[in-house]
């Protein structure tokens, strides 16, 4: 199934699971409910998803919970894995000091 | 600004023979890894690997490691640790902190091998502590000598799960029950066979429902699953235990290459660069090598790693084109056999239910872990000869032939195929020297002989525990399942170098049991 | 599904959204067309948030006075979701006696145009944020400043107007405006073709290509700005931070990260690799920057950092603009870096203008054919 780029289309309400109390994203604690909420609120692609509800946006970018992320919204969407294309990775691939981070030395 | 021919991202098995191949070729080299020890994952693989001489087999991880490190040094490779890769922009430039300072490069062409993490799932308490990744399971125990708990339950019959498992029992901790959703272990049916017969159950079509525990883990809670992957009411069971260990695969750590702008793409193995057989990605001059462009194991990483070294060193006019060509071609043989038997490519996905020689595959392995006795004589590596001779139960098609060569009288015949299961040639005469037991990385080698004493037979069997049994010890045999079956008193232990740390127990059991009694537990004396 | 709507937005940024939303509460049937895969993929999610009225041109002023007085302080309630808009005032931070001339120019000027804002002594500057460096000798003040979150904002506005049975479709490039009869009704995109009443093209730099297909054009470049964000800080202070060096700007989040924006100095020239990439040497540089005026952040980890193109105009001030000479199409683009602050004000501008009644504010400083030559 494609990607669902026309987001006037409806999938039906919002319905609670048994399991949306779990907790998806660790690092920014981020409910299985919370993601499938977004997903009504028209957050379709999982860059939206993450600038909505921060999934990914910890200490760990999205490395543990990035597929467990991307299982559920395709879900919701009713459409496949594949078809969600995954977040974007941004420097720096740590996190690091501003102390360091700063602190270049352009000759090694 | 500082430039190399050659930036090498990962000192792991891929990253580590890229940069070999190509110091070799001329290129100035240097590889960054994060960690404080180089290696990635080769240092807490204790095992002793699957493949053929070339692909380095039934050598222990870490051997290859320290093997790797020195060749790496011999051609001048530079390689430094703590050293944190925190981009790689446009024009092939890499900042890495080093210390307390971000410094830049630029290569002339990148490797990046960055490996592969540990996939989570979820289930009820899954983020209570004492739940794990069964690699971070492996880091404590084999590289920090910490037991990660005392009692574990296992989620994952893959070889991760099934090899952890079996350390986890080597450091002394107890594997309360290995648990796989799926209907039939994932893993070698060789490597689940050694924890079997320790007594750990297998729970196939099982998953966790939840961890128990407020503070921690307390014990879990497990169910059998249907056809449509929904717990069956009433199948439910609860383990006590400490930790939960979770083998449920890895994914490739391929942001790097997503953020130098390579195209990538979207596979059920998550997300990797398009690369070409030589490792090359859609950016001229970045190369991939191992887990990060789709997981494999480090056997096939490495070869994966002096490919793209080769490649990064012709595209850079150290050697002609016409020389790759030839060293890539040997290089892909390698690579294919090594895909060959029942993880090749095509049998991902599928259960594999008759062999290659088209014996049926014991169901009993797959669902239990274990063979039943009469599954072992359909065979070819079991056959009862007189006096002493190898009973080989290795039963699926595993690309593995290190059995063959150890084998001085030719006793033992795999062929040029590598997947092939070994057979036994009854015309030879066994010596008894051990040395195919010690050679099979899969512990599926023993020695049998019915004739030593009327009434009792002999079992020399590969034994990787300590405190080592010495003879005269007395103690219980158990059969293929962990299971009791009859006394047993040990007539030799012999180590030997050449075994490499596989030490051969001979225990002495009634006749009835010389094809039964594949275990030996010391009984402690009072 | 029909592909008509009373007015089609192009460019589903915090601009359109907004357009959007307060056209489809007039009862307007809106359809916004996005080039990215993503809802405010550009400038919208790549700010540093700041709702400020200091500092802006005075002919962009009124709209930042209008939003933070009427617009911001309800945003969350009327958009049913929070913004994480706080008015705690706005620090530009000087440590030179240069810094100190241009703050206070800045603030002449602004004190001309009718905005409270003042120059205060490095003392009291610390008084209002404590975490300075005891070398900032002196700032502006203006205590009606703030910031809000611009990817929730946007999200919020998309959220809303979504809700309002405004129809998005992403992933939808425009390649050109058609004009059937003199008048600018088609909409041509890789895939389809739409109709429009009214056309209001808000789609950042990409603004410029497609208006040329009406021959018009809007003299503006891109440059490209950078993002970081650290990890969760202790509560410290809320205040919108700016400095008369312009080395950085930005806050602190509702989620207790730090969110800076800021360049290299080389954001004129920079390039990328057809999506925006970041500078291997400006998240460094940024970091520099802070902590020159916040020492006491330099353990805090940088997690991330992004980039994204602006729209500059040539003077640094949008277009919101009719063509009169294309009848149909509204202009909304150019918005120089600083669009999120006025975004619900521009918002509301363009709603009037699209239904044809009069404007709460004048536009027409921001018309499209106010450019002239230097001589």
């Amino acid at each position: 199934m494609k990607e669902r780029n026309d987001r006037s289309v409806s999938f039906g309400a919002y319905l609670p699971e048994a399991d949306d109390g779990t907790i998806i994203c660790r690092c920014e604690e981020i409910t299985k409910g919370e993601i499938r909420r977004a997903v009504h609120d028209g957050m379709f692609t999982l860059t939206e998803i993450r600038r909505y509800l921060r999934t990914g946006m910890g200490l760990c970018q999205g490395q543990t919970c990035g597929a467990l992320v991307k299982r559920i919204v395709a879900k919701e969407l009713g459409v496949s894995q594949a078809e969600l294309e995954p977040a974007t990775s941004r420097a720096p691939m740590r996190p690091i000091e501003m102390r360091i981070l700063g602190n270049e030395r352009r000759e090694a | 600004m500082t430039r190399y021919d050659l930036i090498v991202v990962g000192a792991g098995p891929a990253g580590l023979s890229a940069a070999i191949e190509a110091a070799k070729r001329g290129l100035k080299v240097i590889v960054f890894d994060e960690n404080a020890k180089p290696g990635g994952q080769l240092f807490k693989q204790i095992h002793k690997f699957f493949g053929s001489k070339e692909h380095k087999a039934k050598i222990r991880g870490f051997k290859i490691g320290e093997e790797l490190l020195r060749e790496a040094s011999t051609y001048g490779v530079k390689v430094e640790l703590n050293a944190i890769v925190i981009g790689l922009y446009l024009d092939k430039e890499v900042t890495v902190k080093q210390g307390e300072e971000i410094r830049h490069y630029k290569g002339d062409t990148v490797i990046v091998a960055t490996g592969a993490s540990e996939n989570m799932i979820t289930f009820e308490g899954w983020t209570l502590p004492g739940v794990i990744g069964a690699g971070a399971a492996q880091t404590m125990m084999n590289l920090h000598h910490i037991k990660p708990g005392k009692k574990i339950l296992m989620l994952g019959t893959g070889n991760v799960g099934l090899v952890v498992s079996y350390q986890l029992l080597q450091a002394g901790c107890e594997v309360v029950a290995l648990v796989d959703a799926s209907s039939k272990v994932g893993g070698y049916g060789v490597h689940a066979a050694k924890v079997a017969r320790c007594g750990v159950p297998f729970y196939l079509s099982h998953t966790i429902i939840r961890a128990e525990g407020e503070e921690g883990v307390t014990g879990v809670t497990i169910g059998e699953v249907d056809s449509r992957w929904n717990i069956i009411p009433g199948t439910e069971k609860t383990f006590e235990a400490d930790t939960i260990c979770l083998a449920v695969g890895l994914s490739p750590m391929s942001q790097l290459l997503k953020m130098a702008g390579c195209h990538m793409v979207d596979t059920p193995g998550g997300v990797v660069p398009e690369s070409s057989e030589k490792g090359a990605t859609s950016i001229p001059g970045i190369f991939v090598a191992g887990d990060v462009s789709g997981i494999e194991e480090a056997s096939s990483a490495m070869i994966e790693g002096r490919i793209a070294g080769i490649a990064a060193a012709e595209y850079l006019g150290f050697i002609p084109r016409e020389e790759m060509k030839d060293h890539l071609a040997q290089l892909e043989v390698a690579l294919l056999s090594l895909r060959e038997g029942m993880f090749a490519p095509e049998n991902r996905g599928k259960i594999i239910e008759k062999t290659e020689e088209g014996i049926d595959i014991s169901m009993n392995l797959l669902k239990m872990g274990y063979l039943e006795e009469e599954e072992v004589e359909r065979f070819p590596g079991v056959l009862n000869t007189k006096g002493i001779h190898p009973v080989i139960e290795c039963t699926q098609n595993i690309p593995c032939n290190p059995c063959q060569d150890a084998c001085s009288r030719k006793c033992i015949k795999i062929g040029s195929k590598i997947t092939a299961l070994p057979s036994i040639d009854e015309s030879k005469d066994c010596s008894g020297c051990g040395l195919c037991v010690a050679s099979c990385s899969g512990q599926a080698i023993f020695l049998v002989n019915e004739e030593q004493e009327a009434g009792y037979a002999t079992v020399t069997l590969p034994y990787e525990f300590l405190p080592l049994p010495s003879k005269g010890d007395k103690g219980i045999a158990l059969d293929r399942s962990g299971k009791e079956v009859c006394k047993a008193s040990v007539l030799e232990v012999k180590s030997s170098k050449a075994f490499d740390h596989t030490n051969l127990l001979t225990m002495r059991v009634p006749l009835s049991m010389a094809m039964k009694a594949r275990f030996f537990v010391r009984q402690e004396v009072c | 599904m029909s592909n008509h709507a009373d007015v089609i937005v192009i460019g589903g940024g915090i601009i359109g959204n907004a357009t959007a939303y307060y056209l489809a509460k007039k009862g307007c049937s809106v359809l916004v067309l996005e080039k990215s895969k993503h809802m405010g993929d550009g400038g919208s999610s790549r700010n540093g948030g700041g709702v400020r009225q200091s500092g802006r041109d005075k002919r962009e002023l009124p709209l930042a006075i209008y939003g933070v007085k009427n617009l911001w302080p309800n945003l969350s309630n009327e958009l049913g979701m929070d913004v994480e808009y706080y008015q705690e005032g706005n620090l530009r931070l000087g440590k030179t006696d240069a810094h100190i001339k241009i703050l206070e120019g800045l603030t002449q000027r602004a004190r001309e145009s009718g905005l409270d804002v003042n120059m205060i002594t490095g003392a009291q500057a610390k008084e209002i944020c404590p975490y300075l460096s005891d070398e900032v000798i002196g700032a502006s003040w203006c205590p009606t400043d703030g910031h809000a979150n611009p990817m929730l904002a946007t999200l919020a506005y998309y959220r809303k107007a979504r809700q309002l049975g405004v129809r998005f479709i992403t992933d939808e490039e425009v390649i050109e405006i058609r004009k059937i009869k003199g008048k600018a009704k088609q909409v041509v995109t890789k895939n389809n073709l739409y109709e429009g009443d009214t056309i209001i093209l808000a789609a950042g730099y990409d603004s410029r290509k497609i208006a040329a297909t009406v021959g018009v054009d809007v003299l503006m470049t891109q440059a490209l700005l950078e993002v970081l964000v650290t990890e969760a800080q202790p509560p410290m202070f809320y205040q919108m931070l700016g400095t008369a060096a312009a080395d950085f700007y930005g806050h602190q989040s509702t989620h207790g990260s730090f969110v800076f924006g800021g360049s290299s100095g080389y954001e004129g020239v920079n390039k990328d690799n057809s999506t925006p990439v970041t500078n291997s040497l400006t998240a460094s540089c940024i970091c520099r920057g802070i902590m020159k005026y916040f020492p006491c952040l330099e353990e805090a980890k940088i997690v991330r950092s992004w980039a994204g193109w602006i729209d500059d105009c040539v003077d640094h001030i949008p277009v919101i603009s009719k063509v009169e000479e294309v009848p149909g199409l509204i202009l909304a683009c150019g918005f120089s870096g600083h669009g999120f602050g006025i975004s619900p004000t521009v918002g509301m501008l363009l709603s009037q203008m699209a239904m044809g009644e009069e404007t709460t504010l004048d536009v027409k400083d921001f018309r499209y054919d106010r450019f002239k030559a230097k001589i």
